[in-house]
C-alpha cells in the first residue's frame, strides 16, 4: 500500500459529533440547543478544516490505534468524501438553526424535542464515519449506526402514523443490513481481509464474489430506497417533522449510494458485467418514472417531496451503467467518465440542497396551516412570499433548469449519456424532468392563485423562511464554482474512474 | 457422531424457526423463540465461537424474550378486547380461504427463496476454510494488552468499532425513548411481584449475577467473555430487582442515570482522544498500559450497557 500522509482530522469528525451527543445529554431540555448550535458550527469547522487538509495534501488517513491492515482499520479522507462531510456540514448547520425555531412554534412543540439533538449527532458521526471508513465491516458498523438513529429521529414527532412508518423503515433497513452483513462474511472468509484497498487487490472473480456483490448491492439498494425497495420511503420521510425529513432526504439516503459508488468502483471491479451496470441503470429510470409519476398525484406536500425524493435518487442510480464500462474500454479511453461522475457529484449536492429546502419549506406550510394539504398552499404567494421563493428556487433545482445545480446534473448525465452511445437512458431522464416540472408547477400555480376562502396563516418566525430560502439558494451557488470543484475532486483516486470489466474479470466462466 | 449432533442441531434449528413463525398464539411463538435461542447458541458453539454463543444466549434469547414477554402484556385479556381474535389460529383460517390464484405468487417466492439458499450454499462452499486473520490476531497478541485473540480484537485492534458499537446501545436507548414517547401506546405499568417466594429467590441470585457477570467480564482478557457478556448478566440484576419491585434504577436522580449509562462510551472515546493528544493516534494504547486501559474500558463499558437494559426495560414497563 501507498504511503499517504496522516492526518488527525478523520477521527476528530466522527469522535466530536459523538462527544457532542453525549454532552447534550447533559444539558437541560431547553438549553440544548446552545451546544447543538456551537456544536454544529465546530463540526463545520472540522469539516473546513478537512477541505483545506485534501486541497493541499490529496488523500490523508488515519490507522486507529496503529494496527494497519489487514488487522486494523484504515479511516481514508479522499477529495470525495471531503466533499460528502461538507455537504453534510453546510446543510446539518442550517437544519440545526432551523430546527431550534422549529420546535418553538406550536406545530413543532408537539415533537419530542428533548431527544433532537443526541440522536442528530449521533447520526452526523455515524455520516462522517460511513464517508470516511475505508473496511467494509466498518461500513456496516457505521450503517447500523445511521440506522438506529434515522429511526429514532423519524418517530419523534410522536404521531401513530409516524411510529407506524418508522418500524416499517426499521424492517427495511435490518434485512437491508443483513444482506450487506452477509456479503461481507463471505468476502471476509474467502479474502481473509476487510480492506478496501486490500480488497481491490485481492478480490477474485468467482460465485463467492458475484454472490456477495449481489448481496451487498441489494443491501445498499434496500437502504437506499432503489425502485421495487422504495416503499418504505414516502411514509418515513413523510410522517417525520419537518426537520428530521430533511435530513433524512438530503442526507441519509446517500449514504448508500456513496457505499455502493465505493465499492463498485474500488472493490468489485472484477465480478461486475456490463449488464448488471444496465441493471441498476433500469432500477433507476424506473424510479425517476414511478417517483415523480406518484409524487404528481399527491395531495398532501409532504408526500409529494417524499416521492420525488424516490424520483430524484433514482438519477444518481443512473450513473452505474455509465461507470461499468463496455468491453473494449478501458478508463482512458472512456471519454464520458468526468462526465458522469460530475452528474453524479452535483445530483447529490443540488438534490441536497433543494430538497432540504423543500422539506423545511413544508415544515413552514405545516406551521402555519397546522396541516400541508396541497390544496390550501393558495395565495401563499401574498402570505409567505419567502417560502413561496424558496420552493420555486428549490423546485427548478428539482426540474433541472439552468443555471441550477441540478441543470448540471441533468445536462451532465444526458452528456454522459450521448457520449457512451447508450442513448436508450435520455427518454427517461426527459420524462422524469416533465413531470418533475409537473408537480413542481401545479405546486406554484396554487400559490400564486388567490384564495377561495381566507385561509389562516399564523405568523411563523422569519428565521425558519430564511434558513429555506438560503438552503434553496444553495443549490444554484454550487453550480458556480463547479470547475474548482472538478478539479479539486481529480486530487483523489476514485473520480473518473470507470469500472473495466472485461481486463479481470470477463473470463470468469471459464472455470 | 459429529455429524449426528450437527445435523440434530440443523435441523433443530430449521424446525424452531418454522414453529416460531407458524405458531398459532403470540405466547407460543415467544417461548418458542426462547428455544431457537437457545439452540442456536449451541451451534456457535459447535462452530467454535464461544463470545459468540455467549453473546446470543443472554442478549438473543435472555434479554429480547424478556422484552418480547413484557409486549404479550398487551395482548393480556385485561389490557386488550382482542382476545378471541388471538385464541383462534389466524394462520390456518388464512390458509383455508385462499384459492389456487392467490397461491401463485406465494410459490414463485417460496421457489426464488429456495434458489437463493442454494446460490447462497454454493457460494459459502466455495469460501476456504481457514482463511481470515487469526494468525495475524495471534501475531501481534503479546502487544495488545489481552491473551484471548477475540477480545485482543474488539478492543485494541478494532477498537475503534467497538467504540461505535458501545455507541450504539446508547443510541438504541435514545431512539427507544423517542418510540415510546407515543401515549396511546402506552400501556399501565406492571405492577411489582407480590409473592414472597420469587422476592426472595431474586435477592439470593442478584449476588450470584453480580460475581458471574464479573467473573466473565475478568476472564474476557484470557478467554471466551468480555464487556457485553458481563453487561447482560448484570442488566439482568437490574430486570429481576425491578420485577421484584425494588426500582433501584427508578431511585437514583436523573443526572446520575445519565452518567452511568453514558461513562462506558464516554471514557472510551475520552481516551481515544487523549491518546490521539499523546501520540497523535487515535485510540494507540501504549503497549506497557494496555492490559490495564483495557480492563477499565471494558468494566466501565459493561456498567453503562447493563444500565441502558435496565432502563429499557424500565421505561417500557413503568
Amino acid at each position: 500500500m501507498k504511503e499517504l500522509p496522516a492526518s488527525v482530522l478523520p477521527p476528530l469528525l466522527v469522535g466530536v459529533p459523538m462527544l457532542l451527543g453525549m454532552v447534550s445529554l447533559f444539558f437541560k431540555i431547553k438549553r440544548r440547543p446552545i451546544p447543538g448550535i456551537i456544536g454544529s458550527v465546530l463540526i463545520g469547522v472540522l469539516a473546513f478544516a478537512a477541505v483545506v487538509e485534501t486541497s493541499r495534501h490529496g488523500t490523508v488517513i488515519h490507522v486507529p490505534g496503529g494496527w494497519v491492515p489487514p488487522l486494523g482499520i484504515v479511516l481514508r479522507m479522499d477529495p470525495l468524501s471531503v466533499v460528502f462531510i461538507s455537504l453534510t456540514a453546510l446543510i446539518g448547520i442550517f437544519i440545526g438553526l432551523y430546527s431550534q425555531m422549529y420546535f418553538r412554534t406550536e406545530e413543532g412543540a408537539k415533537v419530542r424535542f428533548p431527544l433532537f439533538w443526541p440522536l442528530w449527532f449521533f447520526l452526523w458521526a455515524g455520516l462522517n464515519g460511513l464517508f470516511l471508513s475505508n473496511d467494509i465491516f466498518n461500513l456496516y458498523v457505521t450503517i447500523e449506526v445511521i440506522t438506529i438513529c434515522a429511526v429514532g429521529l423519524a418517530v419523534l414527532s410522536g404521531e401513530a402514523k409516524a411510529l407506524k412508518a418508522g418500524l416499517r423503515y426499521l424492517l427495511a433497513a435490518i434485512v437491508g443490513s443483513m444482506c450487506y452483513l452477509l456479503g461481507v462474511a463471505l468476502i471476509y472468509g474467502s479474502t481473509g481481509t476487510l480492506d478496501m484497498a486490500l480488497l481491490g487487490q485481492v478480490l477474485e472473480p468467482g460465485p463467492t464474489a458475484s454472490f456477495a456483490l449481489i448481496v451487498i448491492t441489494l443491501g445498499l439498494l434496500i437502504k437506499k430506497a432503489a425502485f421495487p425497495f422504495h416503499f418504505w420511503l414516502p411514509p418515513a420521510h413523510s410522517a417525520a417533522s419537518a426537520p428530521v425529513s430533511a435530513i433524512l432526504s438530503a442526507l441519509v439516503v446517500k449514504g448508500g449510494f456513496y457505499v455502493m459508488l465505493r465499492l463498485w468502483t474500488e472493490v468489485f471491479g472484477v465480478s461486475l458485467t456490463f449488464a448488471a451496470g444496465q441493471l441498476i441503470g433500469v432500477a433507476g429510470a424506473a424510479a425517476v418514472i414511478w417517483g415523480s409519476w406518484q409524487a404528481l398525484l399527491q395531495t398532501n406536500l409532504k408526500l409529494l417531496v417524499a416521492h420525488s425524493s424516490v424520483a430524484q435518487l433514482g438519477y444518481l442510480l443512473m450513473i452505474f451503467p455509465l461507470l461499468v464500462l463496455k468491453p473494449g474500454f478501458s478508463t482512458d479511453s472512456a471519454d464520458w467518465l468526468p462526465a458522469a461522475w460530475t452528474a453524479g457529484i452535483f445530483q447529490v449536492m443540488a438534490h441536497a440542497f433543494a430538497k432540504s429546502s423543500m422539506f423545511l419549506s413544508a415544515g413552514i406550510v405545516v406551521a402555519a396551516l397546522g396541516h400541508d394539504r396541497i390544496a390550501s398552499l393558495r395565495d401563499l404567494v401574498a402570505k409567505m412570499p419567502m417560502t413561496a421563493l424558496a420552493i420555486g428556487i428549490a423546485g427548478v433545482s428539482l426540474i433541472g433548469l439552468p443555471p441550477s445545480g441540478g441543470f448540471m446534473a441533468k445536462w451532465m448525465l444526458l452528456k454522459g449519456v450521448f457520449l457512451s452511445g447508450q442513448w436508450w437512458w435520455a427518454p427517461a431522464i426527459l420524462i422524469g424532468s416533465l413531470l418533475t416540472a409537473g408537480y413542481i408547477f401545479m405546486l406554484l400555480r396554487l400559490a400564486f392563485a388567490p384564495a377561495r376562502e381566507e385561509n389562516r396563516f399564523r405568523p411563523v418566525p422569519i428565521m425558519l423562511q430564511v434558513c429555506a430560502l438560503l438552503l434553496a439558494l444553495g443549490s444554484f451557488l454550487i453550480a458556480i464554482p463547479a470547475e474548482k470543484l472538478v478539479v479539486f475532486l481529480e486530487n483523489g483516486e476514485s473520480f473518473g474512474r470507470g469500472i473495466e470489466t472485461v481486463i479481470k474479470g470477463g473470463n470468469h466462466g471459464n472455470e | 457422531m459429529e455429524l449426528l449432533t450437527d445435523g440434530l442441531l440443523a435441523l433443530l434449528t430449521a424446525y424452531l424457526a418454522f414453529r416460531c413463525m407458524l405458531a398459532p398464539k403470540l405466547s407460543k411463538t415467544v417461548f418458542t423463540f426462547f428455544a431457537f435461542g437457545l439452540i442456536l447458541a449451541l451451534m456457535w458453539i459447535r462452530l467454535g465461537a464461544v463470545d459468540v454463543a455467549i453473546a446470543e444466549a443472554a442478549i438473543a434469547s435472555g434479554f429480547m424474550g424478556v422484552l418480547l414477554l413484557d409486549s404479550l402484556r398487551d395482548f393480556s385479556p385485561s389490557y386488550s378486547e382482542f382476545e378471541d381474535n388471538i385464541e383462534q389460529p389466524p394462520n390456518q383460517v388464512a390458509f383455508a380461504k385462499r384459492s389456487l390464484s392467490q397461491w401463485v405468487p406465494a410459490i414463485a417466492s417460496g421457489a426464488g427463496l429456495l434458489l437463493f439458499l442454494f446460490i447462497a450454499l454454493q457460494a459459502v462452499r466455495e469460501v476456504p476454510a481457514g482463511g481470515g486473520l487469526a494468525a495475524f490476531a495471534e501475531a501481534k497478541l503479546p502487544e495488545s494488552g489481552a491473551e484471548h485473540p477475540v477480545t485482543a480484537v474488539l478492543l485494541n485492534f478494532r477498537a475503534y468499532d467497538t467504540l461505535l458499537e458501545v455507541a450504539v446501545i446508547l443510541m438504541g436507548l435514545l431512539a427507544i425513548f423517542a418510540a415510546g414517547g407515543i401515549r396511546q401506546f402506552r400501556k399501565p405499568s406492571l405492577p411489582p411481584a407480590k409473592d414472597p417466594v420469587l422476592r426472595k429467590a431474586i435477592l439470593i441470585f442478584t449476588p450470584l449475577l453480580f460475581l458471574f457477570g464479573a467473573f466473565l467480564l475478568y476472564i474476557g482478557k484470557s478467554g471466551p467473555g468480555g464487556a457485553f457478556q458481563a453487561a447482560v448478566l448484570w442488566g439482568a440484576i437490574g430486570i429481576l430487582l425491578h420485577l421484584g419491585g425494588w426500582r433501584i434504577f427508578n431511585a437514583l436522580s436523573r443526572r446520575m442515570r445519565r452518567i452511568i449509562i453514558i461513562a462506558g462510551p464516554l471514557f472510551f472515546l475520552l481516551t481515544g482522544f487523549a491518546l490521539m493528544a499523546r501520540s497523535g493516534t487515535f485510540l494507540a494504547y501504549p503497549p506497557a498500559f494496555a492490559g490495564f486501559l483495557i480492563l477499565i474500558i471494558e468494566t466501565l463499558a459493561a456498567v453503562s450497557i447493563a444500565a441502558a437494559l435496565t432502563a429499557i426495560y424500565a421505561f417500557l414497563t413503568d
